[in-house]
């Protein structure tokens, strides 16, 4: 049932990851959501959400959902026009989370559609609905590349690691100046890396923190197979071993830029300080969704080795050597991780006063060997995502 | 002697397998280099092959004809060797030994209870046949004409002939045009039935020319004359051995029959061209009955080329002077994986304009992993894999030189090089459970199969699929594996050169239902191909036939080139024939309406019998 006095919610990108987890924590606590979203190839908007909640073990909040077909790049949203005026006329606060999410800068044209170009109509609805509040759920990295301290205010940054940071980064500039024109209050949260829940483990999507776990763990599948099925002819000519602990010695050296910090959130965290801030934050503002207690590769890579009861990784900070010689797993697993080599020493610290502020100093938990090991047997439990609805 | 029938995992029983057969006559050539049937190989007509036998029991098990004398020596001469399984299971996934025994299973049981043998006699023609080709080489016999009944078409309504003749010479087919011409009997040329119009079948008499079977070399001039009973496989094997190419079609196709009906075509002719390009002479017995060649003055023109279907046909072709083609010890083949059609597309017109590479070919998921697959299940896992998992809907085939693969690395493109396309193909049953296949998807994020350009990807790639004969032969019959594991043992089944040259492959397409091509010559012109492509499927989706793209090849400097499209159908269906037989016709009239909208496409239909003319007066006149 829906919470009496609680504004009704338009959210996008509910089937997104960090979306779809808010949504659902939303939902438990008596929020009417607007889904703006789309039907898939084989599924209806309502299936897909409907599943979702499934997921979640919230069927029965079903009804405090309204599924509307909508394309955020239309007029109107591609809504009816009566139907779109009875949305305008029941919405409270826009949630903003939809986003293209790849790095990718052979996808800049559609990044930048999705990103940027089709802010245009969910800017108009919220002013035609006449929203107290646009939230709108960004990255703390539009800070861009060359910042040590990045401040929670818009971004001035000019050069950025890939073509999704810097359609955020003027997302956020265009969002900002059109609430500002028509009296709508905004708050821009801006999370870290998002990981899974750090109670449960459980996830939707298993990119980011997860890939260079998944590339390791394939690689060290491959040559395990071939230590016990094929003789270990490859393995061996590669210094590859299973070692007298049952230990596969995998040499694997992992060369990054410099020394630097991995600075991630689990999904819990982030769903709760969101939800906070807005149900907190009267004013609106810029907040950082990040960790004051970052970790570091060398500690994700001892936490893989103990789970993967492999040996052998080795983080290095500082430039590759020339002409250096590395075996097929570490060539592999390099070209792996490149999207996210940025993000796994990073050097930038991350005010969160606002954060703070609005949260009651609610903070993220430190990325423990527990928490990473019961995400990453959830994720393996469920292949990755692959077998995440059976 | 090894009877490999009881022990087989094919649930078929005979009739039905007989049925099934595809009429491709590859049990004619030794593709496997495991042997062919030793009594076709002694008697020559093709009832003594494994597929006359297959026709043979379908009529006999379907109380078509009676048992004859020929058909007591057929069902005789099988010693049920096995080989026929090798090469059907290969192609088609099809155990014959089990209908060649059911064959003398029933014709003993049928002497057994008395039956009555139905004798042939020969009649005043026949006679006149046999004194011009001898006793053994012509009959009337029921068991022999029935084999003759179908051919590769099997749109077309099998007609049994009344005679059959196979000549040795070209005085004998110019007595026996004569004879035919006085008597005036109907008289057909088959070579070995790979027409995919009907036309060699009929009733009157089929004249085999598959004892003709003379290959002179003449080295100096690039040349070899080949008789009218040589196959494409068999000469691709002699010009092999002595450092030499030709350009060839589908391995058992006789060559001058090819020529004759539409020219030779394959991967290679973006360099070595099509029609006219292919031979430098060739020798004919006019419906006179008599002998012209192409270089008299006084001969037909047939190099011309005229915008007609079903043609006339100049006469029997009785041999043909073949081009040979210089081989270098570098020669190479890759696979250049493209996400779209018009990516592959834009390739290949890219290096058939630079000159890059001797063969180019794309083919899709559909054709590559039928071509890879020892089965149907297989087959269909691996085109899901090769589409949901690689995102490699479309292949491009290269085959070139050093130069031309340091050109095309150059040039960008990422590639499965030899040595990985040997890996995928035996560690094929491995990709089926790899779980990191999800990953080089994601690594194609950026760059479409940028891990292909990691240096020690191939050998990563290798670990991983842990390729070896003996894992690619576990996916065929278990009693067959032992076969298929010495098979892929031997280099050539993996070298994709090898595989272009013979394509021995390309009738796998026909694995899981026969197909019906829809060729056509058109320029390289992206938007026209799709168009066809669009509208060949709803052509096939509206009468519920099974369709798929088939390949296209660059020819000329990539100014044109052959596109060809696939509709699949069961010929033991008469519904699905009768629909069939309308996606061709329309399919033809599509072809029409573009050739005479564009100016520049032809179609298939219109080269029949014009296969000697010139590529420019088909292409561009």
């Amino acid at each position: 049932m829906a919470g009496k006095n609680k504004p009704v919610i338009a959210l996008t990108g509910a089937t997104g990851f960090l979306g779809s987890h808010l949504m659902a924590t939303m939902l438990k606590k008596g929020y009417s959501i607007i889904v703006l979203g789309r039907t898939a190839k084989n599924e209806s908007l309502k299936e897909r959400i409907s599943r979702l909640l499934q997921w979640f073990g919230i069927d029965r909040c079903l009804d405090q959902v309204t599924c509307i077909d909508a394309d955020l790049s239309q007029y109107n949203l591609g809504i009816e026009n009566k139907e779109y005026s009875r949305l305008c006329s029941v919405a409270d606060y826009v949630i903003h989370c939809a986003s293209d999410t790849s790095f990718s800068e052979s996808k800049r044209e559609k990044v930048m559609a999705a990103n940027v170009n089709n802010l245009q109509g969910i800017l108009e609805f919220s002013k035609n609905a006449n929203v107290s509040f646009f939230h709108y759920i960004s990255t703390a990295y539009v800070a861009g590349t060359g910042v040590t301290y990045c401040k929670e205010i818009l971004s001035s940054a000019k050069s950025f690691t890939n073509v999704y940071e810097e359609s955020k980064a003027a997302a956020e500039n265009i969002i900002s100046l059109f609430c500002q024109k028509n009296s709508i209050s905004l708050s821009i949260i801006r999370p870290s890396i998002v990981y899974g829940d750090s109670q449960s483990g459980r996830s939707l999507k298993f990119n980011a923190l997860y890939f260079p776990i998944r590339s390791a763990q394939s690689i060290r599948d491959i040559y395990l197979n071939d230590l016990r099925n094929n003789g270990g002819i490859k393995a061996t000519k590669n210094g590859i071993y299973i070692d007298k602990d049952g230990y596969l010695f995998l040499p694997l050296k992992i060369y990054l830029p410099h020394e630097g910090d991995l600075n991630i959130i689990p999904v819990d965290y982030f769903v709760n300080a969101t939800i906070k801030i807005i149900e907190n934050c009267s004013q609106g503002g810029i907040y950082h969704l990040t960790n004051n207690f970052p970790t570091t590769m060398k500690i994700v890579a001892k936490y893989y080795e103990q789970l993967m009861k492999v040996r052998g990784v080795e983080i290095i900070y500082g430039p590759q050597p020339d002409n250096l010689l590395r075996n097929p797993a570490e060539e592999l697993f390099d070209r792996f991780i490149e999207p996210y080599r940025p993000y796994l020493s990073d050097n930038r610290v991350f005010d969160r006063t606002n954060t703070s502020l609005a949260t009651d100093n609610l903070n993220p938990p430190e990325f423990t060997y527990d928490i990473f090991k019961t995400c990453m047997e959830y994720a393996i439990e469920v292949n990755w995502g692959a077998s995440i609805f059976g | 002697m090894q009877n490999f029938v009881n022990k087989s995992d094919d649930k078929k029983t005979p009739y039905e397998t007989a049925r099934n057969c595809r009429h491709y006559a590859m049990c004619k050539i030794d593709f496997l280099g495991s042997g062919v049937c030793e009594s076709g190989l002694e008697k020559q007509f093709v009832s003594f092959y494994p597929q006359g036998r297959m026709i043979l029991y379908e009529a006999l098990a379907g109380n078509k004809i009676s048992v004859t004398q020929k058909c007591i020596e057929i069902a005789g001469s099988c010693n049920l060797c096995g080989k026929c399984d090798y090469q059907c299971y290969f192609l088609n996934e099809m155990r014959p030994t089990k209908v060649m025994e059911a064959l003398k299973n029933h014709v003993e049981t049928y002497i057994k209870n008395g039956g009555k043998i139905k004798l042939s006699k020969d009649d005043d023609l026949l006679a006149e046949i046999k004194k011009i080709v001898g006793d053994n080489w012509a009959t009337n016999d029921e068991a022999i004409t029935v084999t003759y009944s179908h051919d590769l078409s099997a749109i077309s309504d099998p007609k049994v002939p009344d005679y059959v003749v196979m000549p040795n010479t070209k005085e004998e087919i110019s007595s026996l045009v004569k004879l035919f011409n006085k008597n005036k009997i109907t008289y057909t040329i088959r070579g070995n039935g790979q027409n995919l119009l009907g036309f060699a079948i009929n009733d009157g008499v089929i004249i085999d020319l598959n004892r003709m079977k003379t290959i002179e070399f003449d080295e100096k001039n690039w040349l070899v004359k080949v008789g009218p009973g040589v196959t494409a496989f068999d000469l691709q094997k002699q010009a092999q051995k002595r450092g030499y190419r030709i350009n060839a079609s589908e391995p058992a196709a006789l060559l001058c029959a090819n020529i004759m009906c539409s020219g030779i075509m394959s991967t290679f002719s973006t360099t070595y061209g099509i029609n006219a390009d292919n031979f430098i002479n060739a020798e004919f017995v006019n419906h006179s009955g008599s002998l012209f060649n192409l270089n008299e003055i006084s001969s037909p023109n047939l190099y011309s080329y005229k915008n007609l279907q079903h043609k006339d046909s100049p006469g029997i072709c009785v041999s043909a002077s073949i081009r040979l083609h210089p081989v270098t010890d570098d020669e190479k083949g890759i696979l250049v994986p493209f996400e779209t059609l018009n990516n592959a597309l834009d390739f290949i017109k890219d290096c058939s304009v630079r000159h890059i590479g001797l063969a180019l070919g794309i083919v899709g998921a559909e054709y590559i992993s039928t071509f890879l697959s020892p089965t149907k299940k297989m087959a269909s896992e691996i085109k899901n894999i090769f589409v949901d998992k690689l995102n490699i809907p479309w292949l491009v085939v290269v085959i070139g030189d050093k130069y031309a693969i340091r050109s095309i690395s150059e040039m960008g493109f990422p590639f499965f090089d030899q040595n990985m396309f040997k890996s995928l193909y035996l560690g094929l049953p491995s990709l089926k459970t790899a779980q990191w296949l999800d990953l080089v998807k994601e690594l194609s994020d950026d760059e479409p199969y940028s891990y292909l350009k990691v240096k020690s990807f191939a050998e990563l790639f290798e670990t991983a699929l842990s390729p070896s004969p003996r894992l690619y032969s576990q996916e065929v019959d278990k009693e067959l594996s032992p076969f298929f594991e010495k098979l892929f043992s031997r280099q050539e089944m993996t070298d994709l050169v090898w595989l272009n040259m013979y394509r021995i492959m390309s009738t796998r397409l026909g694995r899981k239902k026969p197909f019906l091509p829809a060729l056509i010559y058109l320029p390289i012109d992206n938007d026209l191909i799709n168009d066809f492509s669009d509208k060949f499927r709803l052509i096939a989706e509206k009468h519920g036939i099974d369709n798929d793209f088939g390949f296209i090849t660059p020819i000329d400097n990539g100014k044109r080139c052959i596109f060809e499209y696939d509709f699949f159908y069961d010929y033991n269906d008469p519904d699905e024939i009768q629909r069939i037989r309308q996606v061709a016709m329309e399919s033809n009239m599509l072809i029409d309406d573009y050739s005479v909208k564009t100016g520049t496409v032809k179609g298939h239909p219109y080269v029949l019998y014009q296969g000697f003319c010139r590529k420019e007066n088909l292409l561009y006149s």
